[in-house]
């Protein structure tokens, strides 16, 4: 396990947090934006913080750039405190959602503005921002003005700018959001590739789940100001800690319940959903007679037609609907309460569709290790 | 191709004569070889060398120059700094107090205004000239430049300023380098609005100047009061080209700047 060191510097003791960022709080009159939040970050990470729209972490992002002073609570970089320098003192460059672009300046002008700020010699800048257009791959565009570019491009110029500098921390809220999806996935690989290859640490605020999946070394999941979840994306994926986390990210069965105890099968929950006691491997660390969740992503839903040759956890009901998005179809199955749960199935056969189909009768059942419990 | 009825051809007519036509005549006679206003006697540019040697005019002119020029510029700087503050200085204390005291010239009538600084000026015993006249079209110019700027603002994408300070360009430098550059068109404008207007004034002028800064709108009027003369066409004429040409310009820049708005 010598590679967890270098690439999961969060679970190694030794390793020191590049950014700090302790107890900070951000009031707006009465309204609490961000609520006495610690976060540390390490260097070269990718760090993602996801959350619903007025969650804070447009807030938060602005006040590591400088543009927001806290109420409380400072701010380290590199063991330096940085709470009380101004944003154009900082070490640190943010990608503004709208870009912002001078209109006014060409490509090459808008790349070499911070170099000029820096008074760096000519040479050095027309240098750096040849390898900066070389790097987005926008030398051909040097000459245009901001209004002569697409959307896509626009982003890129952004970026560039913004690295140009070689910031100690490069900030990017909702980068890829004004792209269309096609664009913004090309964009994202793109991203971590610049990412890896710069070695600058990013910290990027996104509402899109699948984005912060996809590029981040860890994730934040933020709601009212506060963290409730820091992890890597596996982990919020497959291990959420609340159903709260479940549920913002990606699609979720939950199944409501009260802890029957622990036997050889594991995790023991009487739910109204199952007339047998349901089972997850994981351990409710509570009290027997308590409320509990079972939370199940449904792609660890097996649906069949005939009964599995299992012996727990078998759901009965009928086909509603089906999603056939190609690889895969998303079937929604109405228990005999009338509950619904959503089973992902990939469609190995080209005939998948003839499988199953609606108003069917089938089986859901999961093996206890897919399940995850939930306490809250 | 939209279709024109008959009674829609007749009412642009009607509408465009009845603006128009004063217009066009008094620039036609002022190319008229006879002395008599209303007959034509052949064409002639007689009047405008005329005018190249009547000094009173020539002084009048010589002075609305100076007022509209001086008046004009320190109308820009300080209507572009009251529209900076509207706009980006959030709701500070006594903004509407301010806003209003911004605006009210525009709506004021011209008299109450005229009649009001010069009430002002003899109270400070300040003797009425140029200095005065200046003074007062600045006071009414500025807060149309003001609502230019304003509108320009309204428009104007924040995170523009705030990501050069992120790339480390001091605030002061960022208006230089950003916000001066993006906003110039519309401080054109406000200084050509400002300069047309300063150059036509006749009301808040008259109210204002003393001896010796007659301006030729005043000029002219007084001496439309001993006879319509065909040089008072001829300075008119000159006096409708300059206004036609500062306003067509203004708005031909915040046309162009609409477009490029548009294309970002």
């Amino acid at each position: 396990m010598t590679e967890t060191t270098t690439t999961e510097p969060w679970l190694d003791s030794n390793q020191k947090p590049y950014i700090q960022i302790e107890n900070v709080t951000k009031k707006f009159g009465d309204f609490t934006a961000i609520d006495n939040l610690s976060l540390d970050i390490y260097k070269n990470e990718f760090f993602s913080l996801l959350g619903p729209s007025g969650c804070g972490k447009t807030t938060l992002l602005r006040m590591l750039a400088g543009f927001e002073r806290f109420t409380e609570g400072r701010v380290l970089v590199d063991g330096e405190d940085i709470s009380e320098i101004p944003p154009h003192l900082r070490p640190i460059n943010m990608m503004f959602q709208s870009y912002a672009l001078f209109p006014h300046m060409t490509v090459e002008k808008n790349i070499a503005f911070g170099l000029k700020q820096d008074k760096l010699p000519a040479k050095a800048i027309t240098q750096r921002v040849e390898e900066m257009l070389e790097l987005v791959e926008l030398t051909d565009f040097a000459k245009r003005k901001p209004s002569q570019l697409s959307g896509g491009q626009s982003q890129r110029v952004a970026l560039a700018r913004c690295l140009a500098k070689q910031p100690k921390l490069l900030l990017l809220d909702e980068p890829l959001g004004s792209l269309d999806k096609r664009l913004r996935e090309q964009t994202q690989f793109e991203l971590m590739d610049i990412q890896e290859k710069l070695e600058v640490t990013f910290v990027i605020v996104t509402h899109d789940q699948e984005e912060a999946m996809t590029v981040s070394s860890r994730i934040g999941v933020m709601d009212s100001g506060k963290l409730i979840q820091v992890a890597t994306p596996t982990q919020i994926y497959e291990a959420p800690i609340n159903r709260e986390v479940a549920d913002f990210i990606g699609d979720v069965n939950i199944f409501k319940g009260v802890y029957k105890g622990q036997d050889e099968k594991g995790t023991q929950l009487l739910s109204e959903d199952s007339k047998s006691i349901i089972y997850a491997t994981q351990k409710a660390d509570v009290p027997v007679g308590n409320k509990i969740w079972f939370a199940l992503r449904p792609e660890k839903l097996e649906i069949t037609k005939k009964l599995p040759e299992v012996d727990c956890n078998i759901l009965k009901g009928k086909i509603e609907d089906i999603g056939y998005g190609g690889s895969f179809s998303t079937y929604h199955v109405k228990l005999e309460n009338g509950r619904q749960l959503t089973a992902i199935r990939a469609n190995h056969e080209r005939t998948a569709e003839h499988y199953l189909t609606w108003g069917d009768e089938v089986y859901l059942h999961w093996v206890p290790h897919s399940a995850v419990v939930l306490l809250s | 191709m939209t279709k024109f009825s008959k009674f829609n051809v007749f009412a642009l007519v009607i509408g465009f004569t009845f603006l128009y036509l004063p217009i066009i005549l008094l620039i036609l006679f002022s190319f008229n070889e006879s002395r008599l206003v209303t007959v034509w006697g052949g064409f002639s540019t007689k009047w405008y060398v005329e005018l190249m040697h009547n000094q009173g005019i020539k002084d009048a002119a010589w002075v609305t120059i100076r007022v509209a020029f001086i008046s004009s510029t320190v109308a820009t700087l300080l209507g572009t700094i009251a529209g900076l503050v509207m706009t980006r200085f959030g709701n500070f204390r006594g903004r509407t107090l301010f806003s209003g005291m911004i605006y009210a010239p525009m709506v004021m009538p011209e008299v109450i205004l005229g009649l009001s600084t010069l009430l002002m000026f003899v109270t400070l015993a300040i003797d009425r000239g140029m200095l005065t006249v200046t003074i007062a079209h600045i006071t009414f110019s500025m807060c149309y430049v003001s609502v230019i700027i304003q509108s320009r603002m309204s428009s104007y994408d924040d995170s523009i300023n705030e990501a050069a300070l992120d790339l480390g360009c001091t605030p002061f430098r960022t208006f230089l380098l950003i916000t001066f550059p993006i906003i110039l068109p519309a401080i054109v404008s406000g200084w050509l609005l400002s300069f047309t207007m300063s150059l036509d004034d006749l009301v808040i002028a008259s109210f204002t100047s003393g001896p010796g800064s007659t301006t030729l709108p005043m000029k002219i009027y007084s001496m439309v009061r001993l006879g319509v003369t065909p040089e008072i066409n001829a300075v008119s004429t000159i006096l409708v080209g300059l206004v036609t040409v500062g306003v067509i310009t203004a708005s031909l820049i915040g046309k162009r700047q609409k477009q490029q708005l548009a294309q970002s």
